[in-house]
C-alpha cells in the first residue's frame, strides 16, 4: 500500500510541475534558512561545552554598588586565585588567566608578534584543550616553559617537532616549548596562540597582591559534590574581609558564575547576569521556526487550495474501502516525502551559502556529515516539517464526503474567514514583522553612525608601543614630524576607540566620601592630545609636557566629568588620584571612546606621570596615505627594528563598533527578504490557482461588461485585503518587540509611524506585483473559451 | 440480500428542506438485477448512496444480508463496503495518477489481499473485460468505453456480492454502452446482485425488475423476467 501511496504522490508531483516546484522551492529555501540559523544556534550553544570538568568550573566575579545600582564584573585581583585555593577546601583548583600579550617571538630568522595569554599551571588540567604533545600537568610548571598551539608551532618551526625547542621572547628571555595544543576550536571564548606561565608574569613584576586591583580572570574548579550556592555564600565577603575597615570595599561581594553560562549570559542587570548572547540565540531560533512555519504554510495552502484536484481520488479511495485514518496516513506521508525532497535541495543550498553565512556571523560553521546525531536530527527535521506542513491538509482532504466529491458537488471554501486566508495572514504578519524590525535595526545603526563622535578620525593612526618605542619615543616623534609624514603625535594609555582602564577613589576640592565611589575612565597623554585626535577644547588648554614641564601631573577632564564633579571653575582644580595631586588644565567636549550606543561616562586624561602603551599620530593630509605610511614604516623600522610595524586606522577601528549590530541587521534583512520571498511564492501559486478556478466567473463578468481593470482589482483585492490585515496585526507586535530591543541602547531612535507605513506600502506593492501577473492574465483571457468549457 | 423499510433521507440547508427519500421500502433478493428509474431529483442516487453505505438514512431500517447497517459508523461501513459492494459510476471515477492495473488493484489492497494473489486476480478480471493490453496505461490515455470497462473491472475484482451502478452508460456512445450492459448482465448471470440507477429504458430492459421512483418513494414496480 505504501508503494501505491508513493506512486500516487510521485505522479502528482510530476504532473503538477509548477505547483510542485513552488512547494519544494519554498520549503527548501525555508528549510535552508532554518538549517543555517540552527547551525549558528548550535555553534553558540556549544561554546566551551567540550571541557570535561564543565559542570565544576566557575568564573569568579565581583559585585558592588555604584552609579545608582549594583553592577558585576569578572575581572579579579591577582591574589584571588591563590587565596581561594589555599583557604577553601572545596576548591579543587583555581587558575588565573589573562590575554593580551604582544611579545616579539624570535626563532632563528623568524620574527612575529602572536597574541597569547598568561595562565596558571593548572589551566590545562582544569580546561580540556587537547595536547598533541607534552603533559598537561607540567607544561606550564616552570617559569621558562611555553605552550604553543599547533598553528603557531608550525609557523615557528615548520614541520620539525617543536617539543623542547627554544623560543626567544622579546630581546632576552628564552622559553622551552613544553606542550603543543591542537588549534583552539571555533566555539571557545578563549583566544590565544600560546600560553606563558603565570610565574613569568610574576618575574616581570606585572603582578601584585592588592585586593583592589582587578585585571585578570580567575576560574575555580570545585570538588565534586560542592554546591555553588554554598561556596558563593562562603566567598561572598572575601575581599571585604581582606580589606577590613576600608569604606570603599564595604559593599564588595564576590560570587561565581558557572563557566558554561559565561558565553551566553554576559549582560547584567543590577549585578546579576540575566542575558546576552542567549537573547540573540532565542531571537534567531524564533526566526528559524517562523521561517519554517511560513514555508510549511505554503504547503498547507497549496494542498488545500488544490483540494478539488485530489477530491476525486479521496472519494474513490473511500468508495473502494479506504478509511479516514488510512487517507490521513497517505497525505501526511506525501508531505513527508515532499519534505524529504525539499531537505535534499535545502542541504545543497546550505552547502553553497555556508561559507558566506559563516563570514557573516563570524563563526566557522560546518555541516557535520559524519556525525550520526546530524542525520538523526535531519530525519527528525524532515518528519517535523512534513507533519507540520501535512497534518492540516491531511485532515482536511481525508474528511471529504465521497458522495459529494464524486458527484462533483465539491467546492472549496469561499467563506469570508477560512483557514487558508488565516494562514496567509499569519505568513504575511511574520514577514511584515521581520521587515519592520529590519528597518528599525538599520535606522538604529544609522542613528549611531551619524552621532558626532567628538574627534576627527580622518588620517588618524595608532600603534602599540612595543619593543624600543618607549625608549626612542622622542626620536621617533621628532623624526615623524620633521620628515613631514605626520602633523602631530600623542602617546596615550589606550587607542581612542577603546577603554583600557577605569578606577575610583578620587577626591577633589569639594568632593564627598560618596564621590570616591564614582568610576572614572582613564586615558593619558604627553602632549597634543586635542590637536592630534581632533577633540574640541571647551576651556583651558591641551596638556603639553614639551612646552610646560610642570604638565607631568596635568589632567584634562571631559565635559561629563567636569559637570559630575560640580566644579565651579574646573581650570586649576586639584584632583587627588593614586596619591598624586593632578591639576586640571583643560576641559574637552565629550567624545566616544567606547560604544556609540551608550552615553559618555566621566573621563580623565592624565598627564605624563601616568603610563602609556599607545601612540597616535595624524598623517600629513598634504601627502598620500601611502607616501606617509612608507615614511612612518621606515622610521619605526629604524628605531624599533626588532618588531614588525603594525598600525591601525582609527576610522576603521571605530567602524568595527557597529559590527555586531550590522551583523544583526544583515541577518534580519536576509531572513526578512527570504520570508517575504517564500510568502510571495505561496501567494503567486494561490493567485494562479484562484485565477484557474474563477475562470468561469471571470468569463461571465466580462460578457456582462467588466473591464480588465475591474477584473484585476476583483482578483487582486481579495489578497490585498489579507496583506493589509497582516500589516495591521504585525505593526503593534513589531513596535513592542523593537521597543524592548532598543532599550538595550542608551543612545537610540524613537520608533515613528513612517516605518510602519513604509513597510505596509512596500509589502503591498510586492504582493500586488506578485498577484497582478495572474490577475491580469486572467482578465485578458477570452471569455468565450471559459464559458464554452462549461 | 437487501431489505429497506420506511427509509427516509432529508437534506437541509439554511432555508430549504428537501425530502430525498420518503418512507421508501423494498427488497432485493440474492442474484437479482434491479433497475431504478425516475426523473431527476426523485431520490435515485440518494438511494444508491445509502445502499452503497456511502451515506446514512435519517430514519428507517436497512438490512444487508440480514444485518442492520443503517447506523453503522464510518469504520464498519468502510469494512462492509470493501468486502461486499462494488461501484460503477457514470463518470468512471478512475484515479488519474494510477495506471489501469493499479486502479483495479486498489480495492484488493484495501482488503489486504497479498501481492501475488492481487496480480493474478487483476489480470484475470482485466482479461475478462478485454482491457489487458492497456493495463499499464493511465486513464486519460483511454477512451470512455475503455475507462468504464476498467471501472467495471475495479468494481468486480474483489468479487462483491452486490454491484451498484449509477448510470453506467451515461457518458458512453450506444455501442460502448451496450458492451458495458452486456458485461453487467454476464456478472449477474454469474451470481452477482446488481442494482442500477438509469434514465435509459434501453438499459433498464437488461434488468429483471424496474423500480420507478417519484419524490422519494416507489410508484411502480415492473417485473421483466
Amino acid at each position: 500500500m505504501i508503494k501505491n501511496y508513493f506512486k500516487t504522490a510521485w505522479r502528482n508531483l510530476v504532473r503538477n510541475k509548477v505547483y510542485s516546484l513552488i512547494n519544494i522551492l519554498g520549503l527548501s529555501i525555508g528549510m535552508a534558512a532554518c538549517i543555517l540559523i540552527l547551525l549558528w544556534v548550535q555553534n553558540q550553544l556549544s561554546h566551551d561545552r567540550f571541557h570535561k570538568n564543565l559542570d565544576r568550573i566557575y568564573i569568579v566575579n565581583n559585585r558592588d554598588i555604584g552609579d545608582g545600582g549594583k553592577f558585576a564584573w569578572s575581572w579579579t585581583p591577582n591574589i584571588m586565585g591563590p587565596t581561594l585555593k589555599k583557604d577553601y577546601p572545596e576548591v579543587a583548583d583555581a587558575v588565573r588567566y589573562v590575554e593580551g600579550n604582544n611579545f616579539l617571538f624570535t626563532v632563528g630568522e623568524k620574527k612575529m608578534v602572536p597574541s597569547g595569554a598568561f595562565a596558571d599551571p593548572g589551566f590545562l588540567s582544569v580546561f580540556s584543550f587537547p595536547l598533541i604533545s607534552g603533559d598537561a600537568k607540567n607544561a606550564l610548571a616552570e617559569v621558562s616553559n611555553i605552550v604553543l598551539t599547533e598553528k603557531l608551532a608550525r609557523s615557528l618551526f615548520g614541520a620539525d617537532d617543536p617539543l623542547g625547542k627554544i623560543v626567544k621572547i622579546d630581546s632576552n628571555a628564552h622559553f622551552k616549548v613544553t606542550g603543543v595544543l591542537k588549534n583552539l576550536p571555533d566555539n571557545t571564548a578563549f583566544d590565544f596562540a600560546y600560553l606563558l606561565p603565570w610565574s613569568y608574569k610574576d618575574k616581570l613584576g606585572w603582578t601584585d597582591s592588592a585586593w583592589g586591583n582587578n585585571g585578570l580572570n580567575t576560574y575555580v574548579m570545585l570538588k565534586p559534590g560542592t554546591s555553588q550556592a554554598t561556596f558563593d555564600q562562603k566567598i561572598n565577603k572575601i575581599t571585604t574581609n581582606h580589606l577590613p575597615g576600608d569604606p570603599l570595599y564595604k559593599n564588595r561581594e564576590v560570587f561565581t558564575q558557572p563557566f558554561k553560562d559565561q558565553w551566553l549570559y554576559s549582560k547584567q542587570e543590577n549585578g546579576r547576569y540575566i542575558g546576552g548572547r542567549i537573547d540573540m540565540v532565542r531571537m534567531f531560533t524564533a526566526i528559524a521556526t517562523l521561517i519554517l512555519i511560513i514555508a510549511c504554510i505554503n504547503f498547507m495552502n497549496l494542498s488545500t487550495a488544490r483540494s478539488e484536484k485530489r477530491a476525486k481520488e479521496v472519494g474513490i479511495r473511500k468508495v473502494v474501502g479506504a478509511q479516514k485514518k488510512g487517507l490521513i496516513f497517505q497525505f501526511i506521508g506525501e508531505s513527508v516525502l515532499l519534505s524529504g525532497i525539499a531537505f535534499l535541495f535545502a542541504l545543497a543550498i546550505v552547502i553553497i551559502f555556508l561559507p558566506g553565512f559563516s563570514t557573516l556571523v563570524d563563526q566557522q560553521l560546518h555541516l557535520p556529515f559524519t556525525d550520526p546525531l546530524f542525520w538523526m536530527s535531519a530525519v527528525t527535521f524532515i518528519l517535523v516539517s512534513g507533519l507540520l506542513a501535512g497534518s492540516y491538509p491531511a485532515f482536511y482532504l481525508s474528511a471529504f464526503n465521497p458522495v459529494k466529491v464524486l458527484k462533483g458537488f465539491f467546492k472549496s471554501s469561499t467563506a469570508a474567514v477560512n483557514p487558508r486566508k488565516v494562514l496567509v495572514v499569519i505568513q504575511f504578519t511574520f514577514a511584515v514583522l521581520l521587515i519592520i524590525s529590519t528597518f528599525i535595526v538599520m535606522q538604529q545603526i544609522k542613528h549611531a553612525q551619524a552621532r558626532d563622535n567628538g574627534y576627527n578620525a580622518q588620517h588618524l593612526v595608532f600603534v602599540k608601543m612595543n619593543g624600543a618605542i618607549e625608549n626612542n619615543y622622542s626620536l621617533i616623534r621628532n623624526e615623524l614630524i620633521n620628515r613631514g609624514a605626520v602633523v602631530s603625535v600623542t602617546k596615550s594609555m589606550s587607542p581612542i576607540t577603546e577603554r583600557y582602564s577605569d578606577s575610583w577613589n578620587f577626591s577633589w576640592t569639594g568632593s564627598t566620601e560618596e564621590d570616591k565611589k564614582t568610576d572614572f575612565v582613564r586615558m593619558a597623554s604627553d602632549a597634543d592630545f586635542v590637536k592630534t585626535l581632533g577633540t574640541k577644547l571647551v576651556m583651558g588648554r591641551d596638556i603639553d609636557i614639551f612646552k610646560y614641564p610642570s604638565d607631568s601631573n596635568a589632567i584634562l577632564l571631559n565635559e561629563t566629568a567636569a559637570k559630575m564633579m560640580h566644579l565651579k571653575d574646573p581650570l586649576n582644580a586639584i584632583l587627588k588620584a593614586d596619591d598624586i595631586e593632578w591639576r586640571v588644565v583643560g576641559v574637552v567636549k565629550d567624545f566616544i571612546y567606547q560604544s556609540p550606543y551608550e552615553k559618555v561616562q566621566q573621563l580623565i586624561v592624565f598627564g605624563p606621570k601616568s603610563w602609556f602603551n599607545t601612540m597616535h599620530f595624524k598623517l600629513n593630509p598634504a601627502n598620500t596615505t601611502r607616501q606617509n605610511l612608507d615614511i612612518v614604516a621606515a622610521i619605526f623600522k629604524q628605531f624599533n627594528p626588532e618588531y614588525p610595524f603594525d598600525y591601525k586606522f582609527v576610522d576603521a577601528e571605530y567602524a568595527r563598533k557597529f559590527k555586531e549590530e550590522q551583523k544583526t541587521g544583515t541577518m534580519a534583512a536576509l531572513f526578512a527578504g527570504l520570508t517575504i520571498f517564500i510568502s510571495c511564492l505561496g501567494l503567486f501559486a494561490l493567485s494562479t490557482y484562484m485565477a484557474e478556478t474563477r475562470i468561469k466567473e471571470i468569463g461571465v463578468r466580462k460578457v456582462l461588461g467588466a473591464s480588465i481593470f475591474n477584473i484585476t482589482s476583483l482578483l487582486s483585492g481579495s489578497f490585498l485585503k489579507l496583506v493589509i490585515i497582516s500589516c495591521v496585526v504585525a505593526s503593534p507586535i513589531a513596535w513592542f518587540v523593537m521597543h524592548n530591543w532598543l532599550k538595550n541602547y542608551q543612545y537610540r531612535i524613537s520608533i515613528g509611524w513612517p516605518v510602519f507605513a513604509g513597510t505596509a506600502l512596500l509589502v503591498m506593492v510586492i504582493a500586488l506585483v506578485t498577484i497582478s501577473f495572474q490577475s491580469v492574465k486572467a482578465a485578458l483571457s477570452n471569455p468565450v473559451k471559459a464559458l464554452r468549457s462549461e | 440480500m437487501i431489505k429497506i423499510t420506511n427509509l427516509e433521507k432529508i437534506y437541509r440547508t439554511e432555508e430549504v428542506e428537501t425530502v430525498a427519500l420518503n418512507d421508501l421500502s423494498f427488497e432485493v433478493r440474492d442474484g437479482e438485477f434491479v433497475a431504478v428509474m425516475g426523473p431527476s431529483g426523485c431520490g435515485k442516487s440518494t438511494l444508491l448512496n445509502i445502499l452503497g453505505l456511502l451515506d446514512d438514512p435519517d430514519a428507517g431500517s436497512f438490512l444487508f444480508n440480514g444485518v442492520e447497517v443503517a447506523k453503522f459508523n464510518e469504520r464498519k461501513r468502510a469494512d462492509m463496503r470493501k468486502k461486499n459492494i462494488g461501484f460503477v459510476f457514470q463518470s468512471f471515477n478512475l484515479i488519474d495518477e494510477l495506471t489501469v492495473f493499479e486502479n483495479v488493484e486498489l480495492p484488493l489492497m484495501y482488503a489486504g489481499v497479498k501481492k501475488s494473489e492481487r496480480k493474478a486476480r487483476v489480470d484475470e478480471v482485466l482479461e475478462k473485460v478485454q482491457i489487458m493490453h492497456r493495463r499499464n496505461h493511465f486513464p486519460q490515455q483511454l477512451s470512455g468505453g475503455q475507462q468504464q470497462r476498467v471501472a467495471v473491472a475495479r468494481a468486480v475484482v474483489n468479487k462483491p456480492k452486490l454491484i451498484l451502478a449509477d448510470e453506467p452508460t451515461g457518458n458512453l456512445d450506444s455501442s460502448n454502452g451496450n458492451e458495458v450492459m452486456q458485461m453487467l448482465t454476464d456478472l449477474n448471470e454469474a451470481g452477482t446482485t446488481i442494482v442500477m440507477v438509469t434514465h435509459s429504458e434501453h438499459d433498464a430492459r437488461y434488468s429483471h425488475r424496474i423500480i420507478r421512483m417519484l419524490d422519494g418513494h416507489t410508484v411502480t414496480e415492473n417485473i421483466l423476467v
